[in-house]
């Protein structure tokens, strides 16, 4: 057996490898890392930064000064639409890692502690935030924060972390079944020590593409919330691009629409390509 | 009988969630929700006035008493009066909610049917053009925004700048043809963006079928493919196709028409919510939030019970 062959045995490596060959997933992969350079020169302060500036006249056409015209006051949609990458990528990163922590960290104990009362509680939490409808939960959550910029965000978390338990505890229920688990029990490792070190590593690969599958999920919803009026309130999104539109183009004018439109779609599916492909390399019955 | 016996036991064990659904919207909607008492004073209130008007919305209670008052009201449904139109609530939600159902349902039924079309034949041709072609179309369907399809269908179907076929907004509906006017564009939106997300559920859910034994043995038997795909693999198919159809009625009734209501400005019941949550109308929020857990209590029955009748090896007891 080549050295090649015998460094692919972990799951890890055999996905990573699984992986590149997948050209679409590493398309996706480049497309989501250009969107997300394209972030941190924003955030670094390299460009886009005269978003906010009234440079041009009312619904100026595309020239090489303003890449994508401007909108009705006369500000540059193209700078506009590149800081919304940034803003895009603060939601999805936010909502995603803490959504995926709580989802982990509950789904955990619940699967861990299945049948007892710790379980019973978070089901029954899971099924009542379930029965509640989405957009009034958000609704709800902003009036009762009084207008707070991160109520989106609590509220985005207080759902999306519900898939990601109920996986986890489907996962762990699993695992605390087999020896390793066993063994640690019979020489004396502490319950939580267990839970957090033994069988939540395992499960690693559901929180990844579940993860990711948040980010898309978050930066979708930003846009209907925004549209709403209660998404974000500082800044600018794709959302409220979007929602300045609304009027554009029954006007017909469609810059605003077309460059919020096509930048989201081009993260939102390479990001979805990606997951996709990260979820066939890491499942277990392929890669096995 | 036995269908009776379990359906009561049903209804007993979805009470703990009746209380959390109800216990959560309390919170965030009403005690921690808009205050009202200056939207319903005159200008220039005394001390009096005040305190009559707080005491009329019960802000003087205390926490438990006014979530026991909230409960009693949910299970009367006496609801009384929207703070705003004044209306009866009750009437409200009649008024409305078949609005929202007529809106959504046309969609809702198309967006599953075709998915399941589209999800056996792809799961047919599995890994040959057909299926690739249709899994990147679900794909594309689903990184779509909802509220991006809504705008662009409006503008090539509804617009002067687009086709100009349909009314833009509103909804003025007194016969068949003024019905099909106002609800095809919706439709044509919904079942847009809900065929790549049910597309994609339900081919993976028949391609598990599909690698069975059973549908191997039955393929060896040489039954014809239609009656492969019809008998031994959708009807198997059955208990996670239902969960997910009957799960998202709940939704559907309350909210998942507050896109399309905002954007075309239909009068449903989405908006009336969403209006009542943004004006802190409690009657009707209370109304609707009781309502939305009855109605999730009642397909968790719905469920159990329709897998008893496609799958007679569930036992109900």
């Amino acid at each position: 057996m080549s050295v090649a062959a015998t460094r692919r045995q972990s799951l890890w490596s055999k996905a990573a490898w699984k992986l590149r060959r997948d050209r679409f997933g590493m398309l996706g992969l480049a497309v989501v890392l250009a969107h997300f350079v394209a972030a941190v020169g924003v955030w670094l302060g390299l460009w886009a930064t005269g978003w906010g500036d009234v440079a041009g006249g009312k619904w100026d056409s595309v020239s090489s000064e303003h890449w994508f015209g401007t909108n009705l006051i006369g500000q540059d949609i193209f700078q506009r639409s590149i800081y919304s990458i940034s803003t895009a990528f603060e939601i999805g990163l936010i909502v995603a890692v803490l959504s995926t922590l709580l989802g982990a960290v509950l789904g955990a104990m619940a699967g861990f502690f299945s049948g007892r009362a710790t379980d019973e509680f978070v089901v029954w939490l899971m099924g009542v935030l379930d029965s509640i409808p989405f957009y009034l939960l958000v609704a709800a959550i902003a009036f009762a924060l009084e207008g707070n910029p991160w109520s989106m965000h609590v509220a985005m978390i207080s759902t999306f972390w519900i898939t990601t338990a109920r996986l986890v505890r489907g996962e762990v229920i699993k695992l605390k079944g087999l020896e390793f688990v066993e063994a640690a029990h019979a020489i004396g490792v502490p319950e939580y020590t267990i839970i957090f070190r033994h069988i939540l590593p395992n499960t690693f690969h559901i929180l990844l593409v579940q993860s990711t599958i948040t980010f898309v999920a978050a930066i979708k919803s930003e846009v209907i919330l925004s549209f709403l009026g209660l998404g974000v309130k500082d800044g600018m999104s794709w959302g409220l691009m979007i929602s300045e539109s609304t009027f554009e183009v029954l006007a017909g004018f469609f810059n605003n629409f077309l460059a919020a439109s096509v930048l989201m779609f081009g993260l939102v599916m390479a990001f979805s390509i990606f997951s996709d492909a990260l979820q066939d390399a890491l499942d277990p019955r392929q890669v096995s | 009988m036995e269908v009776l016996q379990y359906s009561l036991r049903r209804l007993v064990a979805g009470i703990p969630l009746l209380l959390g659904v109800t216990f959560i919207s309390f919170l965030l909607m009403v005690y921690f929700g808009p205050d009202q008492t200056y939207q319903l004073l005159g200008k220039n209130p005394t001390a009096e006035q005040i305190a009559e008007i707080r005491a009329e919305l019960g802000y003087d209670q205390p926490f438990l008493v006014r979530y026991a008052d909230y409960l009693r009201e949910v299970a009367t449904l006496d609801f009384g009066n929207s703070n705003s139109t004044g209306e009866l609530v009750t009437d409200l939600l009649a008024r409305t909610i078949p609005v929202s159902l007529m809106l959504i349902l046309p969609g809702f039924l198309l967006g599953n049917l075709l998915a399941l079309l589209l999800a056996l034949l792809a799961a047919h041709y599995r890994s040959r053009w057909p299926d690739k072609g249709i899994m990147a179309f679900s794909v594309v369907g689903m990184s779509i925004s909802y509220l991006i399809v809504i705008i662009a269908f409006q503008v090539i179907f509804s617009s002067s700048s687009g086709l100009g076929w349909f009314p833009v907004r509103g909804w003025n509906v007194h016969s068949l043809a003024e019905y099909l006017e106002y609800v095809t564009v919706p439709t044509l939106a919904t079942v847009f963006v809900a065929l790549g997300y049910n597309t994609r559920f339900y081919r993976s859910v028949i391609v598990e079928e599909l690698n069975r034994d059973h549908v191997r043995t039955a393929r060896a038997f040489g039954v014809p493919p239609a009656k492969l795909l019809y008998r031994n693999v959708l009807k198997n198919c059955l208990i996670p196709i239902i969960t997910r159809v009957v799960f998202t009625i709940p939704l559907i009734v309350i909210s998942g028409a507050l896109l399309v209501e905002t954007y075309f400005g239909i009068p449903g019941v989405g908006k009336v919510t969403f209006d009542a949550i943004t004006t802190g109308d409690q009657p009707v929020l209370k109304a609707v939030v009781g309502l939305t857990a009855v109605l999730f209590v009642l397909a968790q029955l719905v469920v159990d019970v329709l897998y008893r009748a496609v799958d007679p090896r569930v036992s109900l007891s």
